[in-house]
């Protein structure tokens, strides 16, 4: 099964070769590079999907898990591994200019190491994997060559590097505290991680990989960063990286840190996220900085939902996360014609009836409005909340509902402006073709999502069986090392 | 032949499309009036009480999802399909071509309608919990969709409601996943048999996010500012169908959750102190105080339409007040009372509609005289008003008696007193409402007003009947609003054709109703065959203060129209509530730019320090405690 | 009961409201002659001006609605007293009770807003307004007050209320066991009937008798009718509550007139109130009364 391992190589090496055509007679062929590379990456992750029937772990090179680098698969890392992919594609930038193809390359790379995050076993090649991403990422927000991209690219690079050691000093104090960064060695060694040491670990690592993941307080850099970006940018970092992100951290969260502590310290970040960026959204008088802020509201909730324990809390999670995967990369593929001040859509309506049809049909999920998608991921949100009963889970309750009433008010600002009268002079923006293909499609996986809630649930709840199984888990790879010695 | 819900709701859906279609001319409109008759004969077909099951039920997340419409249920619904259909049949004619003409999208309206049908059907017939909230969800925006319509003052007045309607949704949410962790099930059923033996504090928090969230939708205090604008602002079909049913949902949701789930003797078991101030208690005297202050807010209302926006939030408050009476008196009065106001609310918005569109306007200083010009709009308000007022023997009266009684008997002195000042209050406002419309002086730019077109005056004069019907012989209603109070589980009222059947007093108004028209038949003989000849003179031919009055001077007495009472009462009007909100939304305004400030700053990587501090700080003390 | 008895009965309670309101009519212009040193009209002087009025040849009407308002002022009356059991005769009150009395003497004052409304005549407006906002200002103590007899008799059926109260004697008539609310009432009583200190409504010196003022010929007539069967049955709704009824005729009409000369005689030693003033009057001493009156009957 190592072809697994070409999901990670396959688009990092076309990362490389890509530039190689960005002229002359093979332009054509560089063109085609990246997405045949993304669409082989999917055809071979779905074809895992679909025959999947047991997790297993992948050394790879033959070197055993404690030094070799080790993949390990199971539904919940296919499951992100296939997203990036398709979501890439569908977020695929065009190469119009000069920029084209080193945003292209960084696009790849950054699905590469993305996809690499999500079967990572390892704490270290997460790690790397994660710094690959953060590197393709401050090259795609500075490379629309805008004073504003490259501050904002700089504020984010200032935030995530420091992070990063924040990381590593976490990573530091695991390796320090037990001689290993396995992840399935780690999940043996629970107990040794139960003392204040390994919650200060697990929290430095909380904070060095949630700065990807738009968590509460180290996300100053998403508004400027969304802001700034090109809209298909903002589009891949909100929507698909900080889902790896979140991942990562829900990965240790189960493997090391299976203590109420550390999911308490997750719970009050996720509290803490949803206020602030829902607050801050409802002020926000530009487009994608609502977006922005919005976002970090809803990673919140992800948050909160990861912080529970149990299926339900894995379930919930996964859920949240997908849900936004789909909602706010639309919108923010909708907000490329449609960014800047809000004001300026006065009557866009009347100019793209489809665009804003799509805007309201994101917004509502995005609410909670049954029987859309969205509506199902607050609902298990909620219920977990309920169902854990403790003060702490109310406040997160209490802070999930009042978000969605604030992300009610700003939301339905927006769909007032498009669908108010024109203002006259200048014209409302118009939608492009491709945003609304691209904004269209996951629209219509949206309400097929919609359609199809409870395959999809089941679905998710077999893989939370086997996402919180961590015996299984370690079995896998430590057989894995016994087959290699 | 008997209908079947799963026909019903698949007719109810396909209008949809349909009305997209046929909206834009005046055969598809009557077309579309028709299918609301078909919706109804449909749903009188299913028959009241029998609950009628869908076929079509979702496994959704381990939840059983279906839906079943009992007597309850059919009660709203017929209630609903029959205010929709005179909506649609009012803008069917002239109205819907003129303000099709004028910028109005009939496409809009007409899906919006049928969207509001469709969702509220959906509601009404919930057969479980989650089924209820998909509802009441759907209604909630459903009524977003009709209020937006009209543009200008209406979309601000949108915007908010939406904002308390989410709130209240997201109560209703918290409400239910409560009572899922509560009770494991979401099933009526299940629900039912596990509150008893919830503990008190859970009850406590289940039944006030539940009773609180649905009450928004019926504007009950606190929650009472959205309504009077958001209705009154939408296009006169969407103003005519939200006013008569659309803030009922609540009270169906209230009904179904705190009285058949939760149960009126759980109720009685939160108290806040000692059994004096139960839930219950509470929860009467919060009615009592939405049916008075709103209709002392109406009084001031100098626009028509925000007046009887008003009125109609004071009147959830009776319907509120006598279901949680729960003794068969009051609950089938508060019951009657939403069919009742349905039907008069409705007539009353149509008549101003029908004035606004003969004179552009529905303010209530720039009208007057127009009696003579539009009797037949006058003649509906008229009834409206009685109707509004709760005097006999038109509808109105005999819910609120019903009501009074009910607090009577049950020993409620003060809250008697209350609702009675309540309607005191609204028979001086709706006076003014008729006196400054079509009493008094006739404007100039009036003299040469029609009469509204048939396709306008039908839909009210056909209601009228139905209020002054259903007024002479309430047991029309009662026999269903009896079956409605089986369902809910709460004993059935002991009615006659005429009223009300009971020892302690009865009210036939058959014999009432009879009388009268007998009085009044005295007092015409008296008056037009006895004595001399009376002489008509001219509507403008007007003497007062020693001065023959001409059509060009005004003096038309309506601004201010209750002074003295005002000079006492005006010191009340504090305007609390409105302050309170918008202190809140200021206050919450403030945080948010804070909370924006904390994401501008010039150096956010610092909270990676401070994050890092915080929380090592946090583990250090964990690891000492 | 057979059906011509009830007819008969049906005819003859507005009958005898009438002639018995005339007679009040005359009382209290005698009384108020008395007052003022005066010898007072003679026995049939209300009768002749009714006739008066009909007859006039100026009838001014100011449209159809003039004409309803007068015919609704008069008819509702008419059909009022036939829920207002008096002795021997119970009518239809069975079939109504006091709420539905009390609602249906509203009829009589919106069918005479109507008919003022019509005449487009500001003094008529203002004195509508100000007629309303006094009914305002009394229903207030005197539905605190109906309140309290219902509790206290456990029924709204006014035949009931006479017959408990005949049952037990003076003991248990309503004026001994609620003193409270007696008076509360006779205040109610004093602002129903318009008279002063309570007449803003009319107040001739400033708005020219308000209502009236348009009215000539017989919608005045028709007016002088409605104001004999307006203090009939206040004072007997007075009488029913509190003072056991009629045993017979003779004391019913004993204390039909005797509760008549409280306000009558108070009426003509005072001034008029401004309205804001008659509401703070109203809303305080009688609600106050009222209340405290209602908590013994609830305990």
């Amino acid at each position: 099964m190592t072809d697994l391992t070409l999901a990670v190589a396959l688009p990092l090496l076309a990362a490389f070769v890509r530039p190689l055509f960005n002229a002359g007679a093979l332009r054509w062929l560089g063109q085609l590079i990246g997405p045949v590379v993304l669409a082989l990456v999917t055809v071979i992750l779905f074809a895992h999907w679909s025959t999947f029937s047991e997790p297993f772990a992948i050394a790879l090179g033959g070197f055993a898990p404690p030094l070799g680098i080790a993949f390990y698969v199971d539904r919940m890392a296919l499951l992100f591994a296939l997203a990036v992919p398709l979501v890439t594609l569908l977020l695929w930038p065009g190469d119009d200019g000069a920029d084209g193809a080193r945003r292209q390359s960084l696009t790849l790379l950054l699905a590469a190491s993305l996809t690499g995050l999500a079967l990572s076993g390892d704490l270290f090649n997460l790690y790397v994997f994660y710094e690959l991403a953060a590197v393709a990422s401050y090259g795609l927000v500075a490379g629309n060559g805008s004073s504003a991209g490259y501050v904002a690219a700089f504020r984010y690079l200032m935030i995530s590097a420091l992070g990063s050691v924040v990381g590593l000093l976490g990573i530091g104090l695991v390796y320090f505290k037990t001689g290993t960064l396995n992840l399935a060695e780690l999940a043996t060694l629970g107990n040794e991680l139960a003392d204040p040491q390994g919650l200060a670990a697990f929290a430095m690592l909380a904070i060095g990989f949630g700065v990807k993941a738009e968590m509460f307080p180290v996300n100053g850099w998403v508004p400027e960063v969304y802001g700034a970006a090109s809209r298909r940018v903002a589009a891949l970092l909100a929507g698909l990286a900080s889902k790896l992100a979140v991942l990562v951290i829900v990965r240790i969260l189960l493997l090391m840190f299976p203590s109420d502590e550390a999911r308490q310290l997750l719970l009050v970040l996720g509290i803490l996220g949803v206020v602030s960026g829902e607050l801050a959204a409802y002020q926000a008088r530009d487009m994608a900085r609502m977006l922005g802020w919005s976002s970090i509201g809803q990673l919140g909730i992800v948050f909160i939902a990861f912080s529970l324990p149990g299926e339900a809390g894995l379930v919930a999670g996964v859920a949240a996360a997908l849900h936004h995967l789909v909602v706010k990369s639309a919108l923010f593929v909708l907000a490329g014609p449609w960014g800047g001040a809000i004001d300026r859509l006065r009557g866009a309506a009347t100019v793209s009836a489809l665009g804003a049809g799509l805007f309201v049909l994101f917004a509502l999920s995005l609410l909670g409005l049954p029987p859309l998608p969205g509506f199902w991921s607050k609902f298990l949100v909620i219920g977990g909340l309920a169902d854990a009963g403790t003060a702490l889970h109310y406040l997160g309750m209490a802070a999930v509902l009042t978000g969605t009433v604030i992300e009610g008010a700003y939301l339905l600002r927006v769909i007032t402006t498009l669908y108010a009268p024109p203002a006259g002079s200048p014209a409302p923006p118009r939608q492009r073709g491709s945003d609304l293909l691209t904004a269209g499609l996951f629209g219509i996986a949206l309400l097929a999502a919609a359609v199809m809630i409870d395959p999809l649930w089941q679905t998710l709840d077999a893989l939370a069986v086997s996402g919180v199984d961590t015996a299984a888990y370690q079995q896998t790879v430590l057989a894995a090392q016994e087959a290699h010695p | 032949m008997t209908g079947s819900l799963d026909f019903l709701l698949l007719l109810s859906v396909v209008g949809v499309p349909l009305a997209a279609l046929l909206a834009p001319s005046v055969v598809g409109r009557w077309l579309l009036v028709l299918l609301y008759v078909v919706q109804l004969v449909e749903l009188a077909l299913l028959g009241s009480g029998d609950g009628a099951r869908s076929a079509v039920s979702f496994s959704l997340l381990g939840h059983s999802v279906g839906w079943q419409l009992d007597a309850l249920g059919w009660f709203f619904a017929m209630i609903t399909v029959a205010a929709a259909g005179f909506s649609a049949a009012y803008a069917a004619g002239e109205w819907g071509t003129l303000n099709a003409r004028a910028g109005l999208s009939l496409r809009w309206l007409y899906v919006g309608l049928q969207v509001n049908v469709f969702a509220m059907l959906v509601l009404l017939a919930a057969g479980d919990m989650v089924a209820l909230f998909i509802g009441w969800e759907l209604t909630s925006w459903a009524g977003l969709l009709l209020m937006l319509l009209a543009g200008g003052e209406a979309i601000a007045a949108a915007r908010r409601y939406i904002v308390y309607a989410i709130a209240g949704g997201m109560m209703v949410l918290g409400g239910l996943l409560m009572t899922l962790a509560a009770a494991g099930s979401l099933q009526f059923d299940a629900v039912a048999a596990a509150i008893p033996t919830v503990g008190t504090s859970a009850l406590w928090a289940i039944t006030l996010l539940f009773v609180l969230g649905f009450s928004v939708k019926m504007a009950t205090m606190p929650f009472h500012l959205w309504q009077a604008p958001a209705y009154a602002f939408s296009p006169a079909p969407a103003s005519a169908f939200l006013g008569a049913i659309s803030a009922r949902m609540g009270l169906f949701a209230i009904a179904l959750v705190a009285i058949k789930l939760i149960g009126i003797v759980q109720l009685d078991r939160l108290y806040l102190y000692f059994d004096a101030l139960n839930l219950r208690n509470l929860l009467a005297w919060v009615a009592v105080f939405t049916a008075i202050l709103p209709t002392f807010v109406a009084m001031k209302q100098n626009d028509a339409r925000l007046l009887l926006g008003w009125h109609g939030v004071g009147q959830g408050g009776y319907m509120l007040l006598g279901l949680v009476m729960a003794d068969s008196l009051g609950s089938a009065g508060g019951l009657l009372h939403v069919f009742n106001h349905a039907t008069y609310q409705a007539i009353l918005l149509m008549a101003v509609f029908a004035v606004i569109h003969r004179t552009g306007t529905a303010d209530l200083n720039r009208l007057g005289g127009l009696v003579a010009r539009m009797p037949l709009s006058f003649l509906a308000m008229l009834i409206g008003i009685i109707g509004l007022a709760g005097l006999p023997p038109m509808n109105g009266f005999v819910s609120k008696w019903m009501i009074y009684r009910a607090l009577i008997l049950e020993g409620q002195p003060l809250l008697f007193v209350a609702t009675v000042i309540s309607t005191l209050g609204t028979v001086l406002s709706v006076y003014k409402l008729l006196h400054n419309t079509f009493l008094g002086q006739l404007r100039l730019e009036h003299e040469t007003v029609k009469e509204a077109p048939w396709s306008m005056t039908i839909p009210m004069l056909v209601l009228c009947v139905v209020v002054f019907v259903t007024g002479v012989a309430p047991g029309l209603v009662l026999e269903y609003v009896a079956a409605a109070q089986q369902a809910l589980g709460l004993a059935p009222v002991a009615f006659i054709l005429g009223g009300i059947d009971s020892p302690a007093g009865t009210l036939d108004m058959i014999w009432v109703t009879a009388i009268l028209l007998a009085g009044f038949g005295i007092g015409a003989v008296l008056f037009y065959l006895m004595g001399g000849r009376s002489r008509r003179v001219h509507q403008l031919d007007n003497y007062a203060g020693g001065h023959f009055l001409t059509a060009d001077v005004r003096y038309q007495y309506s601004d201010n129209f209750y002074a003295g009472l005002m000079h006492r009462i005006r010191p009340w009007y504090r305007g609390s509530f409105a302050w309170a909100e918008e202190a809140l939304v200021s206050t919450f305004g403030a945080i948010a730019t804070a909370a924006r400030g904390f994401f501008e700053q010039a150096n956010p990587a610092h909270w990676v320090l401070v994050g890092t501090t915080l929380i090592t700080t946090w583990v250090m003390w964990h690891a000492l405690v | 009961m057979h059906w011509s008895e009830l007819a008969i009965e049906l005819t003859l309670m507005p009958l005898v409201a009438f002639v018995v309101g005339l007679a009040m009519v005359l009382m209290m212009r005698k009384i108020a002659a008395r007052l003022q040193r005066r010898v007072g009209p003679p026995l049939l002087q209300p009768l002749y001006d009714i006739v008066k009025l009909y007859g006039k040849r100026t009838q001014t009407s100011h449209g159809m609605l003039h004409e309803i308002g007068i015919v609704m002022a008069v008819g509702g009356y008419v059909a009022a007293e036939t829920l207002l059991p008096v002795p021997g005769m119970n009518g239809i009150a069975e079939k109504g009770g006091m709420i539905t009395l009390l609602y249906l003497t509203m009829i009589p004052s919106l069918g005479l807003a109507l008919g003022v409304g019509q005449c487009a005549n500001p003094n008529g407006s203002i004195g509508i307004s100000r007629a309303l906002t006094a009914m305002l200002a009394y229903d207030i103590p005197l539905v605190i007050v109906i309140a309290g007899v219902a509790i206290h008799f456990g029924t709204t059926n006014l035949v009931d209320v006479i017959a408990q109260q005949q049952a037990g004697g003076i003991a248990t008539w309503g004026a001994v066991q609620m003193p409270l609310l007696a008076i509360a009432g006779l205040f109610a009583l004093q602002g129903m009937l318009g008279k002063q200190p309570f007449e803003i409504y009319v107040a001739p010196a400033e708005i020219a008798t308000g209502p009236m003022v348009e009215m000539g010929g017989k919608f005045l007539g028709g007016l002088f009718v409605m104001q004999c069967f307006q203090l009939y049955t206040a004072s007997v709704l007075y009488v029913t509550l509190f003072l056991g009824g009629g045993e017979n005729w003779i004391a019913f009409l004993a204390k039909a007139f005797a509760v008549l000369v409280i306000p009558m005689s108070i009426a003509f030693l005072f001034p008029r109130y401004r309205t804001e003033d008659m509401i703070t009057m109203l809303w305080k001493w009688p609600v106050v009364l009222g209340l405290i009156g209602l908590a013994f009957v609830g305990s």
